[in-house]
């Protein structure tokens, strides 16, 4: 009997697989291993007389659902302390843009608390005016850090490029805010 | 077939078992284990690799990508020091409950 649809084994597979890569749970090498798992079981079962498809069918049969296997690869894939220590990061970083706001409210305090207080220099009231603005960088740092966390283990950014970032970061914003506060005193 | 307590078990050393013939690639320990069991051991046969992966992060064992004959290429399992000091516990403990089973059943045979 002539064969009504052509079996595509390669097409088949790669949609099989495609669940895999789509999992957070599976590393790239581990959606290679499982291919070439299924191929050789594919041929092997070949030999025995079956057909491409009956011989795929049977073999991802046999590797069992992808709903099965994930909680087990998630175990094992499971790098918990690069994920640990994007949180830590992310907290000392949130911490610091509060402290530097917090900084930015001193001449508003000093000035409210001394009998004659001199004006506010100009850029200490444009930086007094912008601090809100200093909740932007722990919000997009949270971002980044769920970005990490949905990224599949063995291609996610270690949190060494976070912490330099941050470090970074915080430095830039508080260079103008120390000068800021300082001008102030100064005067 | 095993019940899935037993499976969990005897996962470990029956892949250190086999590794002690030589270096194998997953589908091939499989091949094997099925092959000596007379067909008793069937797997669900992706679980063997997290537990491969467990292995290799345990030192137990180490892997290699290659290119095999076939031209694709496979990634090979082979035994390291530390498997094999693991394989001799487990070797122990197995014995243990054998012999503790065997002279049982030889006792009352008729429980059996």
């Amino acid at each position: 009997m002539e064969n009504v649809s052509q079996f595509d084994l390669n097409a088949s597979l790669g949609l099989w697989l495609e669940r895999l890569v789509q999992s957070p749970h599976f590393r790239n090498e581990n959606v290679a291993e499982m291919e070439s798992h299924v191929r050789d079981s594919v041929t092997k079962l070949q030999s025995h007389g079956l057909s491409e498809e009956e011989s795929f069918l049977i073999a991802i049969r046999r590797v069992g659902s992808v709903g099965k296997l994930e909680p087990e690869f998630a175990k094992v894939n499971r790098s918990s302390r690069n994920l640990i220590l994007h949180g830590v990061i992310l907290s000392f970083f949130s911490v610091g843009c509060w402290i530097l706001w917090a900084l930015l409210l001193v001449p508003r305090i000093f000035e409210k608390i001394s009998s004659d207080p001199p004006p506010l220099p100009a850029f200490t009231r444009l930086l007094i005016g912008c601090r809100d603005f200093l909740g932007v960088p722990p919000l997009l740092a949270l971002v980044y850090c769920l970005y990490v966390f949905i990224k599949k283990s063995d291609v996610r950014p270690s949190w060494k490029r976070f912490l330099a970032a941050t470090v970074g970061a915080i430095l830039l914003l508080a260079f103008p805010i120390i000068v800021a506060v300082l001008l102030y005193f100064v005067e | 077939m095993l019940t899935k307590e037993l499976v969990a078990a005897s996962t470990v050393p029956l892949v250190l078992s086999v590794l002690t013939e030589g270096e194998n690639y997953g589908y091939a320990l499989i091949q094997r284990v099925r092959e000596l069991s007379g067909g008793k051991i069937e797997w669900t046969e992706g679980m063997l690799y997290p537990v491969l992966h467990w292995m290799e992060k345990e030192d137990l064992i180490e892997s290699e990508w290659r290119e095999a004959e076939t031209g694709r290429k496979r990634k090979y399992y082979r035994l390291r020091k530390e498997g094999r000091k693991a394989l001799q516990e487990e070797k122990q403990q197995w014995m243990s409950v054998h012999e503790t089973l065997t002279k049982l059943w030889k006792m009352y045979p008729s429980s059996t």
